[in-house]
């Protein structure tokens, strides 16, 4: 069982493995970029299940994890951990630009 | 325009690099088709620099002692656009990482920087790691030698080291050439500063056992005075007594520093010269022809004698305020007279401290080919050098780095802040690090109340590994994850000033991030009250300790 799994949703994630980015599991065991069609586990045996499809679709991707997320009531999610919102959403700052010559 | 005044490789160094990257180019194509797991592939794209971090790969590319050609950092900024995003951060060991790097074009940017001599090796692993050096090397007016010199003879010797490649973990030399260290060699495993004996004799005492982290500590002496010639066997000694007796057991306790520690410094002088005796005339002591081969190619530029009192510059003091505060804080004296040593500020107010972007870099080369003999430094701090600047061109500089961003006249001040890249990147952070540099850099950005301030450094680290060296910071900010919040522990008092070397004590409880601001803004209130002439926040702080801070900040905050 991942060390972190805690809260009642979980999604599967990892960094895919050709560029590195962050991806999840959706519902027809494929990888994505988008946190929103993310597949939900909704319980401890569900959340097995997920980490086990995830790691039997690890060949493109880089150590599959489980993160555990909250959703509204608009069945959106988030995941609960900083660092996790960080990967899901990118920097929580302007990176600059590569013709940039003045910070903003 | 050639590398014509340091290093530059022969055909082994050139061989060395190019089977690497085929090496590894073959390496990438097996994990790419399944030949090679993560577990078996993960060393060795961590032995070429290649770390996978929160969002991306990141390469972590050396540039050894923090030396670059104008030529090397076009190429820089060439690999930064065409296999990242168009940016790299310097970082506090003079390299810098690309944070956006594709795995499958990760062997194309590393032969991209064979290209110019440069590669990504011992960037990462239980290694001997890049050689630190003191950049103003080779230019300053208070060096005794340029630490460069010996910096490369350790990179030779220590490249792909055969007894050394599988330490218990990884292994830091810094080499300071000049009484001021400006190299913090008494924060590294192993710390190298030049001196002179009573005969004038100039040789090394040799600092073992420093390091920041989980654990920082003070180096110890275990040599006073080290003879040049002798230095190779002795670091050999070091390294073996290390490689012998360092725990690995433990992560947490496998660094040298662990060692010296738990064993005390007498008994591992003890270890280390009895090693030393039976290796001391072996055929690591170094013949005066293979130093004076490898001095050779560190000599200096062909400075012409130049004027030391400009008009020009002169009436730009009385002119431009900004142009007078940038000559006080970015430009120190060179040992030529007529020169100057130029730091161009990778901290604008507000930007993330040490990241430059692909023009801004070529921008820099230019100024380096117009004005610098095509010479580039890195600091420690994240900041880039020009070390050879004519007085006379010193407005002409000053407007050219303007016009990329990086003449803030703020080096060595509250804004000039170190920082790790933190959460936001790093699979190890705990909290965030450049968020909080800039929210402190917005707030202190006014130039003239930022030299009334004086000099006071402030370093972030986002967990406790203090990549962004908190602990030596005159006011040190390390972010803490407490219950998913991110909080941040303000120490205070740290230093690497050479004589003042000292750990930050905590001020007390950690502060909430919003909160890190008023604290430091508080700190500063308090030191501004009760400062006397002439004394740095550090100062005032010694004197008056750390309770009158506490008081102010924990009634504010």
């Amino acid at each position: 069982m991942a060390k972190n799994l805690r809260g009642d949703l979980q999604v599967a994630s990892a960094n895919r493995l050709v560029d590195g980015m962050v991806v999840f599991l959706d519902a027809a065991a494929q990888w994505t970029d988008r946190l929103d069609r993310a597949d939900v586990a909704r319980d401890e045996k569900a959340a097995e299940r997920l980490l086990e499809r995830a790691r039997a679709e690890s060949a493109t991707v880089v150590d599959p994890f489980l993160v555990a997320v909250t959703e509204d009531g608009a069945g959106r999610i988030e995941p609960l951990s900083l660092r996790e919102k960080i990967r899901a959403a990118g920097l929580t700052f302007a990176a600059i630009a590569a013709e940039s010559v003045r910070y903003a | 325009m050639p590398d014509a005044h340091f290093y530059r490789y022969d055909d082994y160094d050139r061989r060395l690099v190019a089977e690497r990257v085929e090496q590894f180019r073959d390496q990438v194509r097996r994990r790419l088709a399944g030949e090679l797991t993560e577990d078996q592939f993960k060393p060795l794209r961590l032995t070429n620099g290649l770390y996978l971090q929160l969002h991306a790969y990141m390469l972590r590319i050396a540039i050894p002692y923090g030396t670059l050609s104008s030529r090397q950092l076009r190429k820089l900024a060439e690999i930064s656009r065409t296999y990242d995003r168009g940016y790299g951060h310097f970082t506090t060991r003079q390299n810098l990482q690309l944070n956006w790097i594709k795995l499958e074009q990760a062997p194309d940017a590393i032969a991209a920087l064979a290209e110019v001599d440069m590669h990504s090796i011992q960037t990462s692993g239980n290694c001997v790691r890049n050689t630190t050096a003191d950049h103003f090397a080779g230019a300053a007016a208070d060096e005794i030698e340029d630490p460069r010199v010996w910096c490369e003879i350790v990179r030779q010797w220590s490249t792909l080291h055969p007894e050394f490649s599988f330490l218990p973990r990884k292994f830091k030399i810094a080499i300071t050439g000049s009484p001021n260290d400006r190299a913090a060699v008494r924060v590294h495993d192993i710390g190298l500063r030049f001196w002179r004996n009573g005969e004038g004799e100039a040789g090394f005492e040799v600092i073992v056992g420093g390091g920041l982290g989980r654990t920082p500590m003070i180096g110890k002496t275990l040599r006073e005075f080290l003879p040049k010639d002798e230095l190779l066997a002795y670091l050999e000694a070091t390294l073996r007594v290390y490689n012998r007796h360092g725990r690995r057991d433990n992560l947490f306790k496998a660094r040298i520093k662990i060692l010296v520690h738990e064993i005390g410094a007498e008994k591992m002088r003890e270890e280390v010269e009895a090693e030393y005796e039976s290796m001391k005339d072996s055929a690591l002591k170094l013949a005066p022809e293979t130093i004076e081969a490898i001095a050779r190619q560190f000599a200096p530029p062909p400075l012409q004698s130049k004027r030391t009192r400009v008009p020009e510059v002169e009436a730009l003091k009385l002119e431009d305020r900004n142009f007078a505060l940038w000559l006080k804080s970015n430009v120190a004296p060179h040992r030529a007279p007529g020169h100057a040593i130029v730091t161009a500020s990778l901290k604008p107010a507000g930007a993330p401290p040490g990241d430059a972007s692909a023009a801004q870099m070529e921008g820099v080369a230019d100024i380096a080919d117009a004005y610098s003999f095509s010479e580039i430094r890195v600091s420690h701090e994240q900041n880039l050098v020009l070390p050879h600047v004519a007085i006379e061109d010193l407005p002409a500089v000053y407007r050219a780095l303007g016009r990329l961003g990086f003449a803030e006249a703020n080096i060595g001040k509250i804004t000039d802040i170190i920082a790790c890249p933190g959460l936001d990147y790093c699979a190890l952070a705990n909290a965030r690090s450049i968020p909080v540099a800039q929210r402190i850099s917005n707030h202190f950005a006014a130039l003239a109340r930022q030299h009334d301030i004086g000099d006071l450094k402030i370093k972030i680290s986002g967990c406790i590994n203090a990549c962004g060296h908190h602990h030596v910071g005159h006011i040190g900010i390390l972010g803490v994850d407490k219950n998913g919040a991110e909080l941040y522990q303000i120490s205070l008092g740290g230093d690497v000033d050479f004589g003042h070397t000292a750990l930050g004590t905590i001020l007390g409880p950690a502060v909430p991030a919003e909160r890190v601001v008023e604290a430091v803004d508080t700190l500063v209130a308090t030191y501004l009250e009760v400062r006397t002439d002439g004394e740095r926040f550090v100062d005032t702080y010694r004197r008056i300790g750390i309770q009158p801070f506490k008081d102010r900040v924990y009634a504010t905050v």
